[in-house]
């Protein structure tokens, strides 16, 4: 039965139980760009407990040097390596765990995040933003279309969420991923995301059409992976049982804590509600729940 | 176990126990422009022995009448009620079996075709290829964005194919399908199809990706759906006992035939082949199976 939090003892708890809070960022921290209540607040109470703070994102669409500045835009001075976004995470996942040799370029389907975080990793990448040519429509008699131009070095294809995404591109991406040797990687597989109070495709749904034409499954890199998991824990050294995933989402932040050994804190200012959480079956409740982040600051003061 | 069209007795056995010949278009008729061998001999042929011949078909980029005017550019004529398009099949499952209202508006992804079959069954859409500010990305601080107004009098949804398809169109199809309301109709789920040599997202991508996002299950209309034989077997008045489909995809014809009591033939002009038919299980297999369609009259004229 997962516990509210709504008293000081409580947040004392937290305080005494965990060493290292994995925060997911949107709904948790801000809301589009909305800073939530008494986040700075909470965010250096917990570091003048000397806790260890790593921000644990899906959205592929920011490099980690770009989060570093949101939050600097906001008040709060966080390091490169407190990030974990999706985009990061795969090319570790890239580079690390199938160890891609670095001669290999990988075709994206996604944002500028993702290819910063896989040149970054050393990798040549296609497609993604460096070719405006896709945004125009496919001409199969045209030889320089880029699906004419298939490169033999690519091998991996990337998809995360590309707000430019097209049919060309899809097209293109399919002849990539008709290859069997090509590693198919997707960054994430939230269905949607919320923004500006309407909902909108996630990047689960770019790559659920790339692997509907090309019939493959990807390897996912994001939450609620054990990949991304294993990655943090490497970066870290954290101890598990002494770390908690606080997040706003079921299926990804609190299914990533729990499938992973960790604790886990549902906050209310996101995409769930209350009501939802409590349909839940007991073993798959939050260990924690509150109204929002904030609450952790409010209560103890 | 399918059997070989090989001889002319098999054939004159196909013309005994067949009246009604249904065939798919592309990789049976023709490929991509150009006319297969001997089809149209082969169906002068099944036309003077009194056969019916239907052409069903899952591209939703044309309507019925431009189907009639692609055979009619390779010197064959057929009516407009011998075809049966996906975009066509998804209007009369519209007007016809959902029983829609008419004055229930539709939100179009896809092209010209659909657009005009939702109008020739008395619907007014919206979308498709009459919003080119939808070929802008989406931008969320726009007030005048399509996204923030939608048309409350959308009562269904058609995903066809649609090579303008981006995030922006995802994403106002999203908000329609996210209300209880609006039906979600797909002209057909093939996940690709081939042109130029090459193989290309089908509808079935772009119905699965706006499936995915809104968790709202379609209804398909195309083959295999049973809606279709239906929808044939009710202009036609068909014996389905004396009728057989031909075509070339494993995943629509064949099953369209074997899941709706219809012998059927593969051709292996297309996209199937001897090593995909025989992969298949027993109970799986077409009836028949040939080289390519025009084997019936070649066969024929033999000896």
């Amino acid at each position: 039965m997962s516990t509210k939090i709504t008293g000081k003892q409580q947040v004392e708890d937290l305080l005494n139980k965990y060493d290292n809070f994995l925060f997911d960022c949107d709904g948790v921290i801000w809301l589009d760009n909305a800073l939530l209540p008494y986040v700075i607040e909470t965010l250096q109470m917990l570091r003048s407990h000397g806790k260890q703070l790593i921000f644990v994102t899906n959205n592929s669409t920011k490099s980690r040097d770009d989060y570093v500045d949101k939050f600097a835009k906001f008040g709060l001075t966080i390091l490169k390596k407190e990030v974990f976004g999706s985009a990061y995470a795969s090319a570790i996942y890239a580079k690390n765990i199938i160890k891609l040799p670095t001669e290999k370029k990988i075709w994206i389907m996604g944002g500028k995040g993702l290819e910063v975080e896989f040149n970054e990793a050393g990798y040549q990448t296609l497609g993604g933003s460096s070719m405006p040519e896709l945004d125009k429509e496919l001409d199969l008699s045209d030889s320089n279309d880029p699906i004419n131009k298939i490169d033999p070095a690519v091998g991996a294809v990337v998809v995360g969420l590309d707000t430019h995404m097209n049919y060309h591109r899809l097209a293109v991406t399919l002849q990539y991923l008709r290859n069997p040797e090509v590693v198919y990687i997707a960054t994430n597989i939230d269905a949607t995301y919320p923004a500006n109070g309407i909902i909108l495709p996630g990047a689960g749904s770019v790559v659920d059409s790339a692997s509907s034409c090309s019939q493959r499954t990807p390897v996912s890199c994001g939450k609620p992976s054990k990949g991304m998991m294993d990655a943090i824990v490497e970066a870290h050294g954290i101890d598990k049982s002494r770390s908690i995933m606080v997040g706003d989402r079921l299926n990804t932040d609190m299914k990533f804590g729990s499938s992973n050994g960790l604790d886990t804190l549902l906050v209310l200012t996101g995409i769930e509600t209350e009501e939802a959480m409590r349909a839940l079956d007991q073993s798959s409740q939050p260990t924690y729940y509150a109204a929002k982040l904030g609450d952790l600051f409010e209560l103890h003061h | 176990m399918s059997i070989k069209v090989t001889s002319k007795e098999m054939v004159q056995e196909l013309l005994d126990n067949y009246d009604n010949f249904l065939f798919d278009c592309d990789g049976v008729i023709w490929l991509d422009t150009t006319l297969l061998p001997k089809v149209l001999e082969t169906l002068d042929m099944l036309r003077a022995l009194g056969k019916r011949l239907i052409f069903v078909t899952n591209n939703s980029t044309k309507t019925r009448d431009e189907f009639v005017a692609k055979f009619a550019s390779f010197g064959l004529k057929i009516n407009r009620e011998d075809v049966f398009g996906s975009s066509y099949a998804s209007a009369i499952f519209a007007k016809d079996i959902l029983k829609l209202p008419q004055d229930q508006k539709i939100w179009i992804v896809g092209d010209k075709g659909l657009e005009k079959e939702f109008k020739e069954a008395g619907y007014k859409t919206i979308g498709g290829t009459k919003m080119p500010e939808l070929d802008e990305p989406l931008d969320l601080k726009n007030k005048d964005d399509p996204i923030y107004h939608l048309d409350p009098q959308v009562g269904a949804a058609v995903v066809g194919m649609d090579t303008k398809i981006n995030y922006h169109r995802l994403a106002v199809t999203l908000q329609y399908l996210l209300k209880p309301n609006v039906v979600y109709i797909a002209t057909n789920i093939d996940s690709t199809y081939p042109a130029n040599g090459m193989v290309l997202p089908g509808e079935g991508t772009l119905v699965q990706a706006a499936a995915y996002c809104s968790q709202k299950k379609p209804y398909s209309c195309g083959k295999p759906s049973k809606s279709l034989i239906d929808v044939i077997v009710k202009t036609h008045g068909i014996d389905k006992n004396r009728s057989i489909m031909i075509g070339d995809n494993l995943n629509t014809d064949m099953k369209f035939g074997l899941d709706n009591g219809l012998e059927t033939m593969l051709v292996m002009t297309g996209i199937g082949s001897e090593e995909a038919l025989n992969a298949l299980e027993e109970t799986k297999q077409p009836t028949y199976f040939a080289d390519k369609l025009g084997d019936l009259y070649e066969l024929m004229e033999s000896r």
